[in-house]
């Protein structure tokens, strides 16, 4: 593969050495333009935030170096920098305002975005010269006059230059820590946050970066074409980057560099057409995006090897439970709630609900169905707030920290049904939660120094390890959405150990496991405890529940009833009465 | 003074009106399908070159021609579902997006051909003298323009809560699955929404084409402009999506009097960044409930 890669390179380098037309160099430096534009959207992307205002970007930046170019007579070699830093402040502000915004929102107002600058690059004629266009922009220099670049082939190497950074900048951050999370984030946002990662900190880095890669190539667009005007704002040039990155193969590293160079080439390859130019392009864009929708390097991978991706080798690992998580004994409990209060309406779903959970207990939550328990967890975990009442964590107020933050203080939960990431392997899901605990930081990541890559190692080895201790060691290379049910639920309790917590909440842990699986899954919360790990579940399983738990607390109708030692909860008599007075109860345990 | 003022006003609402239209339908798609469809303006600029062929070229009577236009848009919306989106349904939200965005391609370019880039006009059978009402004018054509709006929007509100496919609709809308259990077509249903937000569309382009302009590329700008006001009203919402097309047909009308005529097609995006600072998720969307 690397041989392969090395071979595409020196070709594509040597290409104006061995006397190639200055138009096809023209096209494959615009190919590469492209795929600096395609390579950021592609990044964000990948956190499932489609940009279609990407051109605004890319309009900023050649405006930005263009306009510095013309009115101060600095080097491109300085405003390609100025232009990129301020389009990626631009990025920023524009982030700020709508990464809270998922899906059809953010691409749409994304493209409203690109019209209103669209309209001011029109409108705002001293600056820009409106729609008659900003010409003379001085041609690239490498800082002063002489070093003038001239020739296609001239830009065609600093084009290289560009599209090298820009693939090993992608590559690195898609492939590490960083481009699991943002894929995290695309497949299970709730999940993501309550392993600790940061949604918005996520897509705002993606955001930022594609905004300066698209000042960048915006600014190698001025000095190279040196004429600009407001139709590179134009709706037209998104959408072609759009195909490009799906056409290409999004959330791929290569899948923006082969469409860029494909759909670069196509439109010219249709001038035979004249007239029905665009109408075939039209249906070309159609067709690829109905049957080739994973894009063409995905394809082109399926046919090179085969259809199924190799299953990653199953390390030798222990299935060792590693943790720091053994809270020093303390004084406050590991976890405390304090009058909590939730309303929908006129209608309490949680009613001045206070528990303790001490050092290393397993607490468990009952009720009916609808008696507040997962509201009361969703409150804990920050993904509720609540209208009344406190919630402390190691003897510290946590009420209304955002997901991650809490997680990031070691309080972890388990959901009841999305657990996993359904596409990722089983081993890339643990991994992804390990998130909280990497120190190195981002720049280390991107340049890979021997700390970032040792502590990957490290993380790999103890998501395998996890995977171990839960019993799934075995299918670490399988993706999540093709493991069984019951396997899914394991996966998810290593997902929830993975960012070494020293509070755990399970919600159902045991929904959908047979009698089997949940006596393997009674014993690993045992095990877990014994770690020193302190464990909250709610359950509707009785046998766990009165097999297991140290105490348990039983809700009705947002309600604490009873709360004591299971001997305690199967005799209290309000307990029965809401369970219908059954007596099932009993009969189970 | 005043009476400028209202005239704004009204030359704002009968615009509005159209915007609305437009909404109605883009949001009745997003709602119930799930689909961003960028080939909006394209179904907005058919409904006006198939008045402009029925009507200017072949002689059709106006009335019946508009008739006419709308069903045809309808028609192609409901082929356009059947062939390429209702293959697309399980796929990521930006792949019958971009689908959608390769048939606007498509559709602008074969208008191209069809019926040349020039801009037209449509010599419609009303009186170009303005009716005057006290301090304000209005041409008949807008006025009817603007109750055809009306009546469209009363008539949509009227299928969706009185019909069965209407009430099959909003079952669809508020959990597809449970539908198709209790036995709703939902193939049916994704294919008569998707016609009918066409339908609509076609409409508005139709009565705003024989108002102003006619040409290829028209849908382009009618197409942000109804994406401006679903946001505006929250995506998939019915009544946000008439207030939405009124406020941005009426702030544009009043933007381009007082303010500047340059940035009128600009005001319905900046209306929607101070919206987003204060309710991100529209005028009328519900706030999204954790998982």
């Amino acid at each position: 593969m690397k041989l392969w890669a090395a071979a595409v390179a020196v070709a594509l380098l040597a290409l104006p050495l061995i006397g190639v037309d200055d138009y096809y160099l023209h096209l494959l430096i615009m190919a590469g333009l492209f795929y600096l534009l395609t390579a950021g959207m592609n990044l964000l992307l990948a956190a499932g935030q489609l940009n279609l205002g990407h051109t605004a970007f890319f309009g900023i930046g050649a405006y930005t170096s263009g306009l510095l170019g013309v009115h101060f007579g600095l080097s491109p070699l300085w405003t390609m920098p100025v232009a990129a830093a301020f389009t990626g402040f631009v990025g920023y502000l524009l982030g700020r305002l709508t990464l809270r915004l998922r899906g059809a929102y953010f691409v749409l107002v994304t493209v409203g975005f690109a019209e209103v600058i669209r309209l001011v690059a029109t409108n705002w004629m001293d600056l820009t010269q409106g729609p008659m266009g900003l010409a003379g922009v001085p041609p690239f220099n490498l800082g002063i006059e002489r070093w003038t670049l001239v020739s296609k082939r001239d830009y065609y190497y600093l084009m290289a230059v560009l599209v090298a950074g820009t693939l090993f900048l992608t590559a690195r951050l898609l492939g590490s820590r960083v481009g699991r999370a943002l894929a995290a984030i695309q497949s299970n946002e709730s999940l993501a946050e309550s392993s600790g990662i940061s949604a918005y900190a996520h897509t705002m880095l993606a955001m930022v970066v594609s905004c300066v890669l698209a000042g960048v190539a915006g600014a190698f667009y001025a000095h190279y074409i040196t004429f600009l005007s407001p139709e590179l704002f134009g709706f037209q040039n998104t959408v072609t980057m759009a195909v490009m990155v799906v056409a290409g193969g999004q959330g791929m590293v290569l899948g923006p560099a082969v469409g860029s160079l494909v759909f670069t080439f196509v439109p010219e390859l249709l001038r035979m057409a004249a007239f029905y130019r665009m109408l075939l392009y039209g249906v070309i864009l159609l067709l690829v995006v109905m049957f080739m929708p994973k894009g063409l390097v995905f394809y082109l991978r399926a046919l090179l090897r085969g259809r199924a991706p190799s299953p990653a080798a199953v390390q030798a690992v222990d299935a060792a439970l590693e943790t720091g998580g053994a809270a020093p004994p303390g004084e406050a409990p590991a976890l405390a709630l304090c009058g909590v209060t939730v309303r929908f309406g006129g209608l309490a779903a949680v009613e001045d609900l206070s528990l303790d959970l001490a050092r290393g207990e397993i607490l468990a939550l009952i009720g009916p169905n609808g008696a507040g328990k997962s509201t009361a967890f969703n409150v804990v975990t920050g993904f509720q707030p609540a209208d009344a009442g406190r919630v402390d964590f190691d003897g510290a107020d946590i009420t209304g920290l955002a997901p991650y933050r809490i997680a990031e203080r070691g309080l972890v939960r388990m959901f009841q049904r999305t657990s996993v990431f359904p596409e990722a392997a089983a081993l890339d899901n643990v991994l992804t939660a390990c998130h909280r605990l990497a120190r190195t930081r981002r720049w280390e990541v991107v340049v890979m120094t021997a700390a970032a890559r040792e502590e990957e190692a490290r993380h790999r080895r103890r998501a395998q390890s996890l995977l171990n201790f839960v019993g799934l060691g075995r299918k670490a290379g399988e993706a999540a959405k093709n493991l069984s049910c019951g396997e899914q639920r394991l996966l998810g309790l290593a997902i929830a150990l993975a960012p070494d917590p020293s509070v755990l909440l399970l919600d159902e842990p045991a929904a959908g496991l047979n009698a089997v699986e949940t006596e393997q899954l009674m014993h690993l919360i045992e095990v877990i405890r014994s770690r020193g790990l302190s464990v909250l579940l709610v359950e509707h399983d009785m046998k766990l529940v009165m097999g297991l738990c140290d105490r348990v607390v039983v809700l009705n109708y947002g309600v604490k009833i009873a709360e004591g030692t299971p001997t305690e909860i199967q005799q209290h008599p309000e307990v029965i009465r809401a369970y219908l007075g059954s007596g099932e109860i009993l009969a189970d345990a | 003074m005043l009476a400028e003022f209202v005239q704004h006003i009204v030359n704002g609402l009968i615009v509005g009106g159209g915007y609305a239209l437009m909404g109605i339908g883009l949001t009745l798609i997003f709602g119930i399908m799930r689909v961003v469809n960028f080939a909006h303006g394209e179904f907005f600029m058919m409904g006006a070159f198939f008045l402009f062929t029925l009507f200017s070229l072949w002689g059709v009577n106006f009335f019946l021609a508009s008739l006419l236009s709308i069903i045809g848009v309808g028609l192609v919306g409901a082929v356009v579902e059947r062939l390429i989106l209702r293959r697309l349904r399980l796929a990521p939200i930006e792949i019958p997006m971009l689908a959608t965005v390769a048939l606007s391609v498509i559709i602008q370019n074969a208008a191209i051909l069809l019926w040349d880039p020039s801009p037209k006009t449509i010599k419609h059978v009303f009186s170009p003298v303005p009716l005057t009402l006290g301090p304000i004018n209005v041409v008949s054509i807008r006025l009817f323009a603007g109750l055809v709006a009306v009546a469209l929007i009363v008539g949509s509100h009227l299928l969706i809560q009185r019909t069965r496919i209407g009430r099959a609709m909003r079952a669809t809308f508020q959990d597809t699955d449970m539908a198709r259990l209790t036995g709703v077509d939902v193939d049916r249903v994704y294919m008569f929404t998707f016609a009918f937000g066409a339908a609509l569309a076609g409409a508005s382009g139709a009565l705003l084409g024989a108002v102003f302009w006619v040409y290829p590329a028209m849908g382009d700008l009618a197409a942000l402009k109804s994406f401006a006001v679903v946001i505006m009203g929250g995506l998939g919402n019915f009544l946000g999506a008439i207030v939405g097309g009124l406020l941005l047909g009426v702030s544009e009308s009043l933007g381009a009097g007082y303010i500047s005529s340059g940035y009128k097609d600009a005001i319905g995006f900046i209306l929607i960044i101070l919206l987003l600072l204060w309710r991100p998720q529209g005028l009328f969307g519900k706030k999204a409930l954790p998982r």
